[in-house]
């Protein structure tokens, strides 16, 4: 992947001393705590789930949808029940949609004025998902910023933009590359990059 | 007696063409500037849900207003847009920023 | 020159007004374990209705254009969530006077 950028940005270490925004939400968690509001618990339980949420779900449920056409038809109409299925409960009240490529439309996900994103099947999204320089750009132009993922979408083929403003969280189903016919499940997984789900990029055979 | 809630029916339908109101609200509002004054598509009628705006200011319930996805074609939201004449924009949008074209 | 865009347009309503040399940055990082903690404080003031998902949105658009571009996205939601619950009466300016004075000395920062 390209890194444009000329420092790391991965935290090795963490600082040892907390900065102060640090030391604000130490102090609102145990004030919230103290007044019994909230328990620390509740945190610790929130953090698991948070954790147990990644790319990976959203990889099975493209490659159950690629290889079971039924499935694909129920994931299609109702995100939430299909996902339910394969036992990944959307834990936030939100509507999941997932979005069909074909071979005439790309999907292309972001949401312009803050950061909603599937997280109950990707896990937390990237920095560049919800920076101003993605948020500003990619409603219109949309062509541009896929080049700067390496993404080069014919102009035969139609794309669609969705900006998430309200309930739905949405998840790009990218299209099935030819040629992996014979693919195992694993094989087909590893196509299935977080990147594909947001539109940014399209699975690729390497 | 209980008294029922009688929700008001969707205002309008999926395939309908509407117009989003320009309108200035202050203090909190999920219908970006870039779609004001621009003619639609209802293209999914998406239930109801409480109006994030007065959910910003804490109603958690009560009453719910619909709202829908709708569609752009790209060139008509951008001026010179760099892309396909085909290329379209979805947004979810909430019933008190939508009008009926005559 | 007229102020009233300020009042109308809110710091985040960015949606088109980027253009191509606004180039994006592209890398992955985990979160520190504050933001991490973070998410979670927020996600469970939201379960319990306390500071709802909307309202800590809301919190990040109305500190004003200067801080929004200024502090990182964790930043803004802690100032959020302090900001509702601040305004809900359910913590009071001295509370996390006191609090974060207490926590600083605990890691001996200096506030």
């Amino acid at each position: 992947m390209t890194h444009n950028h000329p420092h790391d940005h991965t935290p090795i270490v963490q600082e040892e001393k907390p900065g102060y925004y640090e030391i604000l939400e130490i102090s609102v968690r145990e004030l919230m705590i103290e007044k019994g509001r909230i328990t620390a618990d509740d945190i610790r339980k929130q953090i698991e789930l948070l954790d147990s949420r990644s790319p990976v779900l959203g990889q099975q449920l493209v490659v159950r949808a690629w290889t079971d056409a039924d499935f694909k038809k129920r994931l299609l109409e109702n995100g939430n029940a299909a996902a339910e299925e394969m036992d990944i409960t959307i834990y936030d009240d939100t509507a999941f949609t997932v979005l069909e490529d074909t071979p005439q439309l790309h999907h292309m996900i972001v949401c312009t004025l803050c950061s909603c994103y599937p997280r109950a099947v990707l896990g937390l999204p990237p920095d560049w998902y919800k920076s101003k320089q993605y948020r500003s750009r990619a409603v219109k132009e949309p062509r541009s910023v896929l080049a700067e993922f390496g993404t080069i979408i014919p102009d035969e083929i139609r794309i669609i933009i969705n900006d998430s403003t309200a309930n739905q969280r949405y998840m790009v189903l990218p299209l099935r590359p030819e040629g992996t016919e014979d693919f195992t499940k694993e094989e087909l997984e590893k196509l299935v990059t977080r990147d594909t789900m947001i539109g940014v990029t399209i699975p690729k055979i390497i | 007696m209980v008294k029922t809630i009688e929700h008001e029916p969707a205002k309008f339908k999926e395939g309908e063409i509407i117009s989003v109101i320009e309108k200035f609200p202050i203090g909190h509002y999920r219908t970006p500037t870039y779609v004001r004054g621009k003619q639609g598509i209802i293209s999914r009628n998406l239930g109801k849900y409480i109006n994030p705006e007065t959910e910003a200011f804490g109603k958690n319930a009560g009453s719910k207003m619909w709202y829908y996805m709708v569609r752009f074609v790209q060139k008509d939201l951008w001026d010179n847009y760099v892309g396909q004449e085909t290329d379209e924009l979805e947004i979810e949008i909430f019933e008190n920023w939508l009008e009926a074209i005559n | 020159m007229s102020t009233e865009i300020m009042v109308k347009k809110l710091p985040n309503d960015i949606g088109g007004t980027g253009c191509s040399d606004d180039k994006i940055e592209i890398y992955e990082r985990n979160l520190y374990p504050w933001e991490k903690r973070c998410h979670a404080l927020l996600d469970v003031l939201d379960y319990y209705k306390i500071v709802n998902t909307e309202e800590k949105r809301r919190g990040t658009e109305n500190i004003g254009a200067e801080m929004v571009a200024k502090l990182t996205y964790y930043e803004k939601w802690i100032v959020s969530a302090s900001n509702c619950l601040l305004q809900k009466g359910i913590l009071s300016p001295d509370d996390i006077a006191v609090k974060t004075k207490e926590v600083a000395k605990r890691y001996d920062v200096k506030l």
